[in-house]
């Protein structure tokens, strides 16, 4: 499957292009509009990866310390596809972080205070008392695959093992079950708005 | 922004949020959502969502069938799980205490052949009422239904006593699997 994103002329690359225009001087109004931008992209990654967000939040911290560092030394290849250079960054830490290598202490320790994260966006929180009351809405077989899904983030082979049901059938009831809870918690949330 | 990309969508969203996309997929929307802000607006929706169920397990207010490898892994990350076992006609006096976070009902069943499983709560003391769960999930092989109960709704109800049956359900109509007799005591 392709998704990738054809990179011609991006907002972060642009950015990117700046912080490395500046050298070796700083041109702190870029480099804090880049990390604003790059900041919710690595944290999801972290989310995927790590499944935890603290940790997610330190891989924030640490991969775009690293981007900055190596922007401003010059070592970026090419500053206009900076998103590739992140990802490549993200996936190394994290194998670093699973190999249990202490290079984030060190570079957290460096570089931590230089980065504008304050206004860092996080994923909105849902109120639970909506959720569960969308969730009774549902069939048994959708709130029961859901439950067991979202609860410990399982596969559908997982849920599915335990409750009679192949993966793909998991995968039905789950994806049906998702469209209905959050046209469900939608419209709850249009109508305290 | 001067972009062209297939966009993953909601669903292939979950599927990687849950670990089943398959490794090249997996990749591939790594590098789209280091890109692409509205599929991460999408992505920040979905785990938000799954946040909220679980949040909303989390504080007793869903009840949902489960399964025994799930309570397991409940036990094993410390949550106090409170469970009854109730034999087929069996009943149990139960209750809850205040530190109690997960409520289970375990009930045996012979469902072997069984093609679709319902269920018929009735409640008394106060609670007069029946409600029927349609179409259980089941593994036919356990040979036991499990329940989780939506604790913050039990530990506000009075003493009275809970019965379920459990029907399969086919063409030809239903049959009783079983009968289950829950004597509860109010929280102290």
């Amino acid at each position: 499957m392709d998704f990738a994103e054809a990179a011609v002329d991006t907002p972060e690359g642009r950015l990117a292009a700046r912080v490395v225009a500046a050298a070796p001087g700083l041109d702190r109004e870029a480099e804090a509009q880049l990390i604003r931008l790059l900041a919710p992209r690595v944290r999801r990654y972290g989310q995927r990866h790590l499944r935890d967000d603290h940790a997610a939040d330190d891989l924030v911290q640490q991969v775009l310390t690293l981007t900055l560092e190596k922007l401003r030394a010059g070592a970026v290849a090419a500053p206009g596809q900076i998103a590739s250079f992140v990802l490549g960054t993200c996936r190394r830490t994290v194998i670093e972080q699973f190999r249990g290598e202490r290079r984030r202490e060190g570079l957290l320790q460096r570089y931590a205070d230089d980065l504008p994260l304050a206004d860092l966006h996080v994923a909105p929180r849902l109120d639970h008392e909506r959720v569960a009351r969308c969730l009774e809405r549902l069939a048994e077989r959708e709130r029961a695959v859901i439950v067991l899904s979202f609860y410990e983030e399982q596969a559908a082979g997982d849920v599915g093992r335990h409750l009679g049901l192949s993966a793909g059938n998991v995968r039905v009831i789950r994806h049906r079950g998702i469209d209905k809870l959050r046209r469900c918690v939608d419209a709850g949330r249009g109508m305290a708005a | 922004m001067n972009r062209t990309a297939n966009h993953p969508g909601g669903l292939a969203l979950v599927d990687y949020w849950l670990g089943d996309a398959d490794a090249a997929t997996t990749e591939a929307i790594d590098a789209h959502l280091l890109a692409c802000d509205a599929c991460g607006a999408e992505f920040d929706a979905i785990v938000a969502l799954a946040r909220g169920v679980r949040g909303a397990f989390a504080q007793g207010r869903v009840a949902s069938v489960v399964t025994a490898a799930f309570v397991a892994q409940l036990k094993a990350e410390g949550r106090r799980v409170r469970e009854y076992h109730v034999p087929r006609g069996g009943s149990v006096v139960c209750s809850v205490a205040p530190e109690d976070e997960v409520l289970v009902s375990r009930i045996d069943a012979p469902l072997a052949g069984v093609a679709r499983l319902d269920a018929v709560v009735s409640r008394s003391h106060g609670l007069e009422g029946e409600e029927r769960l349609h179409d259980l999930p089941f593994d036919a092989a356990a040979g036991e239904v499990l329940l989780a109960n939506a604790l913050a709704e039990v530990r506000g109800m009075p003493a009275h006593d809970t019965v379920v049956r459990l029907l399969a359900v086919d063409a030809g109509g239903e049959r009783e699997l079983g009968r289950y007799t829950f004597h509860h005591r109010a929280s102290t």
